[in-house]
């Protein structure tokens, strides 16, 4: 999927490695496979085709078990001689016990179908998703906006099993009913046919109403979540401030738009529902008019007035067909619309090595050889210095102004400022994962922007502020960062991001587990472990992006602490005690906890509102020891 | 799990008028659809036989017009019923998180997903399976009771066929319990895993992992897939066999009404309404079953959050009624009174540890402020949270007026300046300015595009940590209420700002009881009294510069000391 991925804004020829042009198209989150078609949800795989078409059996099974039994109660009214009816009893019994059988062969069928699918659409999804990651994810709450992915991917192959299989059903059963019927009597096969039609309408108002309120329904879902989570999580700081029942109020409205939403896209359902029934009660009726004078026994009149009333059943999960229908739609245009965006970084045209060539467009290469000996990580930091750095997200708008920072090797900076001044976009530019609209960024004394990707990246270990603790041992958590990692090195780090009182109390050790089945952990034991897989890497520079933003005061400052802690003399390695320094430390924090305990703060500006104009605010860093860089904002809190 | 828990009744009254609209139009529903036999018959009879079709069909139009308002009805209801149910358990459950002890709530992470997860799953509860479990209670029971009248023998095949489903159903459950018992762990750790290798995905990224993991994935959800058809087999092979029951019933008794129809011991009419009414009986019984297993994870968060709504009398209810301060101390600003704080041994656990993190402490604090200074991880937060009765004291009593109380992180939502300023009481904009400009900060929202209308928040423009404090204290300016409890009010200052803060406090205690707790210097400086909070015992120093003690009050235990000005 992402290899069919090329460039098509700016041409792949651009000479020389401006980071400028790099920058891709000036549209914001430019999106670039434009060639991916629209995928058609309910299009059907072979497995629903033959799905649908079994369905289609049991549901014609189901028909033809009222229209029989309904012929063999007349039939019998008419005492004909027992045997005659022996027939229609035996088909009774076949039609009977077909209609569960074939459901049955049906539903294995089908749900075999869509979970293939589902396997499917999720590895491709995934790799998709691999070189927009993290940067087109948004700037906050990744971990939810991926949740949604999951979700959504469930919802659109669910629409296999809810949608394609029960019309495809409906339209064979329907068919075979139709085309007996118009053999049978002309006049009421054209009326079963304008039901259908009327069917086929309605079905298309439905998909229509329910879609429209779709997004509206979402938007007062997501209120009601985002309200009830600020007070679920923030109870005691509403209470103590006299918010509770201004809170209750914002709650109190959001379930009152969502309740009057709920009710305008239930109208699409409701429609279709009452209008079913109309349909069918007219079909019924028009059908024993015409069945009265029809020049055909008794039975069969009675056969063709059931008729209607039969195909009533196969229609009825039309209507949950079209609303999972219009959910899938929506479901599948916001995949799309995610995973069509271009990576937020490019590959580096002027690759000496070629190594490049080799990657995906977004230059992802997984990191097997990086960093040193196996076994223990060397903790050796490396120089890192940026001149004129900026930076945007979208093209066109400026997120960081232009930003000479000078980060010699071991030392601990905190980056700080408020929110919007570019802290977050800045740390995205170090981490390569945004290229910047220009400067330059030299890492190690060597080109970041010219290296290819994955040998910068594999030098930066990032920490943001959701540590994903994975469904996995302790151990297991830890070493992906570094899969040569002895336990030695793991116990080590642990005991640097101040976890070895957690190491003590776990029953099994490095071999616990952890995650959703296995050992919780607090918020501020996340952070730490976030912290400890950096450690454990071994990687020379570590960035970190808000880490502690949602743990109380006390314990943010104490993990800040144990982040900053040296154990050795200044620039001396904390492992192996040599002279070799120690991991470079970049952090962004938005509040400026433990700021103090840096080397060093610096202060990032707000860039103007407006276009890019790179360059023109001053520079906010100067290399010293002094922590203090901001007097040019009097107001702003200094240490 | 119970299909119905009647705790939801009597726990969310608002839960209510949803059920019972509910259970009113599955029952009208049920009963036209009666009614469409007969009328159903009746145009049959009346084609077979010749008969003038105008009454019968005019019947049968109106019966499918009224089914057809019925079912948009039912529609309408369903949808408002499963919001209106969850939207009042949610509102129930968090009125209820606001009312009760901070160790009493959940942890956030878990309290988070039952008020929103957790809520939103009782949704398809209340929407589908609730009406399919009142469709199957009724349509069944008016199905059988008219075959009664109608053709008994009818009725007798029914009856005795109809309990078979449920045994049959319960057969199949204990016979495969423990298999699906096991897959459905496996499932549960198959399917978990895209989750979270998906969530994980920036980590995987940062440590060169992700591209590896595409393979795992696919193998992964192909073992999910088969494990998930080997349940499904089980699952849809006993609705199937219940289904073939119910089919098999049905055709008895098509089969023993046309022997005796061919017999003549029987008319056509009543046969017509015996075949068609003989299947009601079965299917609702059935969708139930198949509706079950979608509803499964809200019966399970229901019971969940019943579990919350139960009381808790684990804390004796503090004899000053701390959590209701809020009324009783907004009259006394009415009058114009200043109360003060009084407690009398108080002792405070958090949840789950033996060791009281404070113990037995007497305090009374009048107006004035109140320095509270001690070691970290003494109690000063947790002093403040009991004064502001967002915790209960284990034994002991607080009485305390009305608070406002600025917490370490101080709550400030997403929206503008004024709505941040005003959450907790309404003021006018000259109000806020004057707040905005005691605190010092008038400046820099002055220069916010919009003013006290420029929004705050991630999307927003930003404050810095120090601004965000002072607005907070803006607030607490603006607060009507006659106690000030402030947690570390000139943290994230410069010294310079944390001067002018401290003055800012001195001059909200020439009106007001404040209590604040600090380990900066600045407060003392503007002390009236000095609470020192240690290890052993509380004790009380003597502000440099100010009053000594009374001999009365020096003579006293120094655990609690009357703190009065």
């Amino acid at each position: 999927m992402s290899t069919a991925a090329t460039p098509s804004g700016s041409p792949a020829d651009t000479p020389g490695r401006t980071p400028v042009a790099v920058v891709p198209e000036p549209t914001p989150p430019t999106s670039r496979r434009t060639a991916a078609p629209n995928r058609r949800v309910w299009w059907p795989s072979a497995g629903t085709l033959r799905g649908g078409l079994l369905g289609g059996i049991a549901t014609a099974s189901g028909m033809a078990l009222t229209a029989t039994s309904g012929w063999l109660i007349v039939r019998a009214s008419e005492r004909p001689v027992i045997l005659t009816l022996l027939t229609a009893i035996v088909a009774v019994r076949a039609f009977g016990m077909a209609r569960p059988a074939f459901r049955y062969w049906e539903r294995l069928t089908s749900h075999d179908a869509a979970l293939r699918l589902l396997a499917e659409r999720r590895t491709t999804a995934y790799e998709a998703l691999i070189p927009l990651t993290p940067a087109r994810l948004g700037r906050r709450r990744r971990a939810d906006v991926l949740t949604g992915v999951v979700d959504d991917l469930t919802d659109v192959v669910d629409a296999q099993v809810r949608v394609t299989v029960p019309v495809i059903s409906t339209a064979v059963a329907g068919g075979i009913v139709i085309a007996l019927t118009l053999v049978l009597a002309l006049p009421v096969g054209l009326v079963l046919l304008a039901l259908g039609v009327v069917v086929c309408l309605v079905s298309g108002l439905a998909v229509h109403l329910e879609s429209r309120s779709l997004p509206e329904l979402l938007a007062a879902r997501a209120e009601v979540t985002r309200i009830s989570e600020l007070m679920a999580s923030q109870a005691g700081e509403l209470r103590a401030v006299g918010g509770w029942a201004t809170a209750l109020g914002w709650l109190e409205h959001a379930h009152a738009s969502l309740d009057r939403v709920t009710r305008r896209i239930s109208t699409g359902r409701a429609t279709a529902a009452s209008l079913f029934l109309v349909a069918v009660g007219a079909a019924v009726a028009v059908t024993a008019v015409i069945a009265q004078g029809l020049p055909v026994s008794t039975p069969v009149k009675a056969l063709l007035v059931l008729t209607p009333v039969a195909v009533s059943e196969a229609i009825t999960p039309l209507v949950d067909a079209m609303r999972a229908l219009a959910r899938a739609r929506g479901s599948e245009r916001r995949i799309e619309a995610l995973l069509d965006l271009a990576p937020a970084v490019t590959v580096p045209r002027a690759d000496p090595a070629g190594r490049t060539a080799m990657a995906d467009p977004a230059g992802h290469v997984d990191d097997e050889t990086s960093g040193a000996r196996p076994g223990h990580p060397a903790y050796a930091g490396c120089d890192l210095e940026t001149r004129g750095l900026t930076a945007s997200w979208t093209g066109t708008h400026t997120d960081l102004t232009a930003t000479d920072l000078d980060v010699p090797a071991g030392s601990r900076i905190a980056v700080t400022g408020p929110n919007g001044s570019g802290k977050s976009t800045l740390l995205a530019v170090l981490a390569r994962h945004l290229d910047p609209s220009g400067g330059t960024y030299r890492l190690g004394g060597s080109d970041a922007l010219d290296q290819p990707l994955e040998r910068t990246r594999a030098r930066i270990a990032v920490v943001d502020d959701e540590t994903h603790v994975f469904a996995t041992t302790l151990r297991g958590n830890l070493v992906l960062a570094r899969p040569d990692a002895d336990d030695d090195a793991v116990e080590d780090a642990l005991r640097a991001a101040g976890l070895s009182a957690l190491l003590g109390e776990l029953p099994d050790g490095l071999d616990t587990p952890l995650g959703p089945s296995g050992r919780g952990l607090s918020g501020g034991e996340r952070a730490r472990l976030g912290i400890a897989r950096a450690h454990v890497s071994g990687r020379p520079v570590v960035l970190l992006d808000e880490p502690v933003a949602h743990l109380d005061p006390p314990t943010a400052r104490a993990v800040v602490e144990d982040l900053t802690r040296r154990t050795a003399a200044p620039g001396t390695n904390r492992v192996t005690g040599t002279d070799l320094p120690g991991q470079t430390i970049i952090m962004v924090t938005h509040r400026d906890d433990g700021a103090d305990l840096f080397d060093r703060v610096v202060e990032v500006r707000r860039p103007p509102s407006g276009t890019m104009s790179p360059g023109t605010a001053p520079h906010q860093t100067a290399p010293g020891p002094h922590p203090d860089d901001h007097q040019h904002e009097p107001d702003q809190p200094r240490r | 799990m119970k299909p119905f828990d009647p705790r939801l009744l009597r726990a969310v009254p608002a839960a209510r008028r949803p059920v019972a609209v509910l259970a009113g139009t599955g029952i009208a529903a049920g009963l036209t659809t009666i009614a469409t036999a007969f009328a159903l018959s009746a145009v049959v009879v009346a084609v077979v036989e010749g008969h003038d079709l105008t009454a019968p069909l005019v019947r049968l139009l109106a019966l499918f017009a009224v089914r057809a308002v019925l079912a948009a009805v039912t529609e309408w209801v369903a949808a408002w019923a499963g919001v209106s149910v969850s939207s009042a358990l949610r509102a129930t459950l968090l009125r209820r998180w606001g009312s009760v002890d901070a160790d009493a709530r959940l942890e956030p992470g878990a309290a988070v997903s039952l008020a929103t997860a957790g809520t939103a799953a009782v949704e398809p509860y209340a929407a589908r399976f609730l009406p399919t479990l009142v469709t199957a209670a009724v349509v069944p029971v008016l199905a059988i009771a008219t075959l009664v009248v109608v053709d008994w023998p009818s009725a007798l095949v029914v009856v005795l066929t109809l309990p078979l489903l449920p045994v049959f159903a319960a057969l199949i459950g204990t016979a495969t319990a423990e298999s699906t018992e096991r897959r459905w762990v496996a499932l549960a750790a198959l399917s978990g895993h895209f989750l979270d290798v998906v969530r994980g995905l920036p980590t995987l990224v940062t440590y060169g992992r992700a591209r590896r993991q595409v393979t795992t994935v696919r193998e992964v959800s192909d073992r999910h897939r088969r494990a998930t058809m080997e349940t499904l087999r089980i699952a849809f092979l006993s609705s199937a066999a219940l289904e073939l029951l119910a089919t098999i019933s049905v055709a008895i008794v098509a089969v023993t009404v046309g022997l005796r129809l061919s017999t003549g011991s029987m008319a056509l009419g009543p046969a017509l309404v015996a075949i068609l009414l003989a299947p009601e009986a079965y299917w609702p019984v059935r969708r139930v079953g198949a509706e079950y297993h979608a509803a499964a994870d809200g019966a399970v968060a229901l019971d969940a959050i019943l579990a919350q709504l139960e009381p808790t009398p684990t804390r004796a209810p503090s004899s000053s009624p701390a959590g209701d301060a809020a009324s009783r101390g907004g009259r006394a600003a009415e009058r114009g009174e200043v109360g003060r704080v009084r407690l009398s041994g108080v002792t405070y656990a958090y949840a789950g540890s033996p060791v009281p993190v404070i113990r037995d402490l007497d305090l009374v604090a009048g107006p004035g402020l109140t320095v509270v200074t001690g070691p970290s991880g003494v109690g000063k937060s947790t002093l403040l949270d009991l004064v502001a009765g967002l915790r209960r004291p284990v034994t002991g009593t607080i009485e305390a007026p009305a608070s406002h109380y600025v917490t370490q992180r101080p709550f400030l939502a997403t929206g503008s300046v004024r709505s941040a300023l005003t959450i907790g009481h309404p003021a006018t904009d000259d109000q806020l300015w004057e707040a905005l400009r005691a605190v010092e900060v008038d400046g820099v929202v002055a220069a916010l595009p919009g003013g006290l209308s420029a929004d705050l928040g991630d999307d927003g423009f930003g404050l810095s940590a120090g601004q965000r404090q002072r607005l907070a204290l803006a607030r607490a300016w603006l607060a009507p209420e006659t106690l000030l409890l402030l947690d570390e009010p000139t943290a994230h200052l410069d010294p310079e700002g944390a001067e002018h803060v401290a003055a800012v406090v001195a001059e909200l205690a020439e009106r007001r009881v404040v209590v604040a707790v600090t380990h900066r210097d600045e407060l003392l400086a503007h002390a009236d009294h000095h609470l020192v909070l240690g290890d052993a015992r509380s004790e009380v120093v003597p502000v440099p510069g100010t009053p000594p003690a009374s001999p009365r009050t020096a003579a006293r235990d120094a655990a609690g000391e009357e703190l009065d000005r």
